[in-house]
């Protein structure tokens, strides 16, 4: 492959990879000219609203439909016995992941409408249509639900203990998986050999996700064609397409057209297919007419996936010299009522991919069952296991720094993988391929003004306040990317089209995107547009999830961008008459070597659509319809160094500074990935000290509203200070290692270590997250009395 | 029961709508009206991505009745930038990508320009407070904060 970064020209350079270039879609949504799903609107529409299961557990006996149907404006009621009779499929988790006895995962298919059971408060079991939203809502209450109730169980640990009440016949345990990696015995001798234990039980609290845009779909069916169309947010609607397609639907894949405009916020939650789709396409089958249906925030926070819940006991061996000698980590992951596509991979495999971190680590055992409960089934969010894994790696050796009395940068530094050591092996199968983690958190330490802390922490006593510092290094496994199009489309107006299927949901892939193809090709930025969102113009798509779109598609543009060069060159030679050898591609421009005769992509993709007599063996066209095979993980990392203030009479915690400095790679548009980090920060903010999914004992969400669900305010964060030091990863051709979880996985561990730290004169060793100003008032008094 | 009719100003321009007596004005704004840059992200005055400004007050229209909207004036994100240009908030987003996913921006534009109408000069922590009506899930806030105290200076500095 051509060198990505040989074009300096500084006409190229102002909108080239590295620039801090604006986004192309902002005007639009600025003005309020998003096209969000709930604002896409068909003729003839019919709205739909789902019924819900009131129970968290019981049997499903009967739904009695008469009085809702004869209501105003309704126009068909679906429960679950129209979706089998339809025949129907289920959704499914085709994941490979193997348990410790080399079993596949205990999965159990998930059909979109409940028919013998009810498994959680939100379990859809019918939609009903109507002529309006209103008349639908005002339906959906007086369908009556025949349910005996079961007992319920909300928790992982209480789910997979003898006599817990079992949410599948077949599921022994309520176990989706037991999952185990390491050798149990050596890590067993590493430990009773070890100079210092440090072990925590942590808990990695259930998030709600809260993108702020509430769930909706519109489907529509076409009888001619018997095609479907489904406008809907997703994170990939070439997935979306082929899930649909073929688990539910049982069609060709083209028959069912996936269109997604803006997506108001995902961070995991919209990848997969939901009962609601299926309902709306199904019933604008048998309807003949679209049917919408948006959720209301109440339902979203029932019928989302919900985000973490997880119950870990992890430990630490060291040596003597606080040299790591082994990790273990062991414990339970709520999947909620259902498997979702990627549910069973957090709690297990992507633990143990992430707990490594940027250590030297001999050994690690991870061990740990996904687990049924009843409630909302559980997804990837934001980090999908990523921060949580740091979360528990840093946690622990803050512990052990105090525990061992040795300086927690200093036994980090003891343990640092060095860039000498990379490529480096590590334990858990990853193999890191660039890094320098000791000076990103030398960088992090010095920009904190680590030598002001203990000035600023006299100054907070004076005013009565505990002041604490935390470090949070981090480092995560982006997903590998898989099959990534990149096409490349030159309009006919000139414009030229990037296709791909990662797709953007907040994350700005437009301009990064068009950075690439305009420094690569050198064709004009702003004549460089975006398809992502539409499944008949995709030959292949991965979506967008764990960190990955710049290295897919960013990888995927660029090699498509060879094949453009190499079919100019062709092209080139014959207009100057000369041969393919002779011409060479330099700066967006064909040449004949060693001569001033030139034409630019532009100018090329012009004379062809103009028409060029060109012999029977030349391509036509300049366009490309590529497929990048294949990319490995890469390994962004950085660390974070929080400092805050708590209140000690009110429990109440304020972050004062924040400082980071991350490795992520080769960076496109800075101006957007220091956006990303703060929202990963904000949102770890979130989860360290203030958001908790919480379930009564009957399994009622007892946050189910704003009121009840903490979601980071602009009053309850601070501003960062963010940096980057960068070495490119090997193993992709921009070099990029990806940014959108690395917040997250940074701010969990900084935040809370900070908070111990200063609750730690007091006698506190461990407070788990969320740190409400109840929780830290009820540690400060409790510590006072011990 | 029979619709309303309704009589009020929408962005400057005099504007007739009918509505059920139970309809939102967000609810007018998005289905009736076609207006869809305001959005419901919560229905219960949470979240502020429905954001409005009834006679220069800000409310949350997803709370109120399109009925109370007869003989006033409503603002919206529509009407926020003249023709081609953007307001001077909107600009300083753009330049500042002070916005991703987009959803709340519309909301928190319409707050923020209500904000800088009545402070012109806000501190931070003003800034913050007042903007603690309008959830973004997206941001962490850090750039939309900014953007708003340089909107601030920038009109300051163009008064003077």
């Amino acid at each position: 492959m051509d060198s990505v970064v040989e074009d300096n020209q500084l006409g190229m350079m102002k909108y080239g990879i590295g620039q801090p270039v604006t986004r192309s879609e902002d005007p639009k949504l600025l003005r309020g000219e998003g096209n969000y799903t709930d604002d896409v609107n068909l003729d003839g529409q019919a709205y739909g609203v789902m019924v819900r299961s009131p129970y968290a557990h019981g049997t499903l006996n009967g739904i009695d439909t008469a009085e809702a149907s004869t209501a105003p404006g309704v126009i068909a009621i679906l429960t679950g016995a129209d979706l089998d009779a339809a025949g129907l499929g289920t959704m499914k988790c085709g994941l490979p992941l193997k348990g410790r006895d080399g079993s596949p995962i205990n999965y159990v298919p998930r059909p979109a409408l409940a028919t013998d059971k009810v498994r959680y408060v939100g379990d859809p079991v019918a939609i009903v249509i109507a002529e309006t939203a209103t008349q639908a809502r005002d339906a959906a209450e007086l369908v009556e639900l025949d349910i005996d109730p079961l007992p319920a169980v909300t928790d992982a640990r209480a789910a997979a203990e003898a006599g817990a009440p079992q949410l599948y016949d077949s599921v022994s345990g309520n176990t989706a998986i037991d999952f185990q990696y390491g050798d149990t015995a050596k890590v067993d001798t590493a430990f009773k050999e070890a100079s210092h234990q440090t072990r925590l039980n942590i808990r990695n609290n259930r998030i709600v996700v809260s993108a702020m845009e509430p769930r909706s779909a519109v489907g529509s069916f076409d009888a001619a064609s018997e095609g479907y169309t489904l406008n809907v947010g997703c994170q990939g609607v070439f997935g979306m397409m082929n899930t649909l397609a073929k688990q539910v639907f049982n069609i060709e894949p083209e028959k069912m057209h996936v269109v997604t405009g803006n997506v108001g916020g995902s961070f995991g939650m919209k990848a997969g297919a939901y009962p609601e789709y299926i309902c709306v396409l199904h019933a604008a089958k048998v309807l003949g007419r679209p049917v919408k249906w948006t959720d209301d925030r109440s339902g979203s926070f029932l019928s989302d996936c919900h985000g973490r819940d997880h119950d870990m006991t992890a430990e630490l061996a060291l040596d003597a010299d606080g040299k790591f000698t082994a990790l273990r980590i062991t414990g339970y992951g709520n999947v909620g009522a259902f498997l979702t596509a990627v549910s069973p991979m957090m709690p297990t495999m992507n633990t143990l991919k992430n707990a490594n971190s940027v250590y030297r680590l001999p050994l690690i055992e991870v061990a740990s069952k996904a687990v049924f409960t009843n409630t909302t089934p559980v997804t990837a969010y934001r980090g999908a296991g990523r921060p949580e894994a740091n979360y528990y790696m840093e946690r622990l050796i803050e512990t052990a720094a105090r525990e061992m009395g040795i300086d927690a940068i200093e036994l980090r530094r003891r343990n640092q993988i060095l860039p000498s050591e990379i490529p480096y092996a590590a334990a858990n199968g990853m193999n890191y391929d660039s890094g320098d983690f000791p000076t990103i958190m030398q960088k992090a330490v010095e920009a904190s003004d680590w030598d002001g802390f203990a000035a600023r922490k006299a100054e907070s006593e004076k005013r009565g306040k505990l002041r604490g510092r935390g470090v949070g290094c981090y480092l995560e496994v982006t997903a590998p990317v898989q099959e990534e199009m990149g096409g490349i489309r030159f309009e006919e107006n000139g414009d030229v089209t990037i296709i791909t299927g990662t797709l953007d949901y907040g994350q700005g892939h437009w301009t990064p995107f068009a950075q690439v193809l305009h420094q690569k090709l050198g064709v004009p930025f702003e004549r460089i547009r975006l398809i992502q969102g539409d499944s008949a113009e995709l030959i292949a798509g991965g979506g967008t999830g764990g960190s990955k779109s710049i290295m897919a598609s960013g990888a995927a543009i660029l090699e498509a961008s060879d094949i453009v060069i190499d079919k100019g060159k062709k092209i080139a030679a014959h207009v100057f008459e000369t041969a393919v050898e002779d011409i060479v591609f330099e700066g967006g421009a064909f040449q004949v070597a060693g001569t001033d005769r030139t034409v630019t992509v532009t100018e090329l993709a012009e004379q062809l659509r103009g028409g060029l007599d060109l012999p029977e063996d030349l391509p036509r066209d300049l366009s490309v319809k590529h497929i990048f095979d294949a990319a490995p993980s890469a390994f962004p990392n950085g660390c974070h160094v929080c400092e805050l203030e708590v209140d000690p009479d009110t429990g109440v915690v304020e972050i004062d500074r924040y400082n980071m400095v991350n490795d992520f790679g080769t960076v496109v548009n800075p101006l957007l990935v220091e956006g990303q980090a703060h929202g990963g920060i904000v949102q770890g903010l979130g989860q360290a000290l203030m958001e908790n999914a919480v379930y009564d004992s009957e399994g009622q969400l007892q946050t189910g509203s704003y009121m009840d669900y903490a979601v980071p305010r602009a009053s309850d964060v601070p501003s960062f200070t963010f940096a980057t030091h960068a070495v490119p990863a090997t193993t992709n051709p921009l070099g990029a290692k990806g940014c959108g979880e690395a917040g997250c996985a940074g701010s969990l561990p900084s935040i809370m270590n900070a908070l111990v730290d200063a609750l730690a004169p007091l006698g506190v060793k461990h407070i788990d997250m969320p740190a409400t100003p109840e929780k830290v008032w009820a540690a400060i008094q409790s510590a006072k009395a011990a | 029961m029979a619709k309303m009719h309704i009589t009020t100003t929408i962005n400057g321009e005099p504007t007739e709508f009918l509505c059920e007596p139970y309809e939102t004005m967000l609810d007018v704004l998005r289905d009736n009206l076609g207006m869809t840059g305001s959005k419901e992200g919560c229905g219960s005055g949470d979240c502020g991505a429905c954001s409005v400004t009834l006679d220069d007050r800000l409310v949350c229209s997803c709370l109120m009745l399109a009925a109370e909207a007869e003989g006033h004036e409503i603002r919206t994100i529509e009407g926020m930038s003249e023709g081609e240009a953007l307001h001077p908030l909107q600009q300083k987003f753009l330049e500042t990508a002070a916005l991703q996913c987009g959803i709340c921006t519309p909301g928190v534009l319409v707050a923020a320009d209500a904000l800088l109408k009545k402070n012109p000069n806000p501190s931070e922590t003003e800034v913050r407070y007042w903007l603690a009506g309008n959830l973004c899930r997206c941001t962490g806030y850090d750039k939309i904060v900014r953007a708003v105290l340089e909107t601030a200076a920038d009109l300051r500095g163009a008064a003077e």
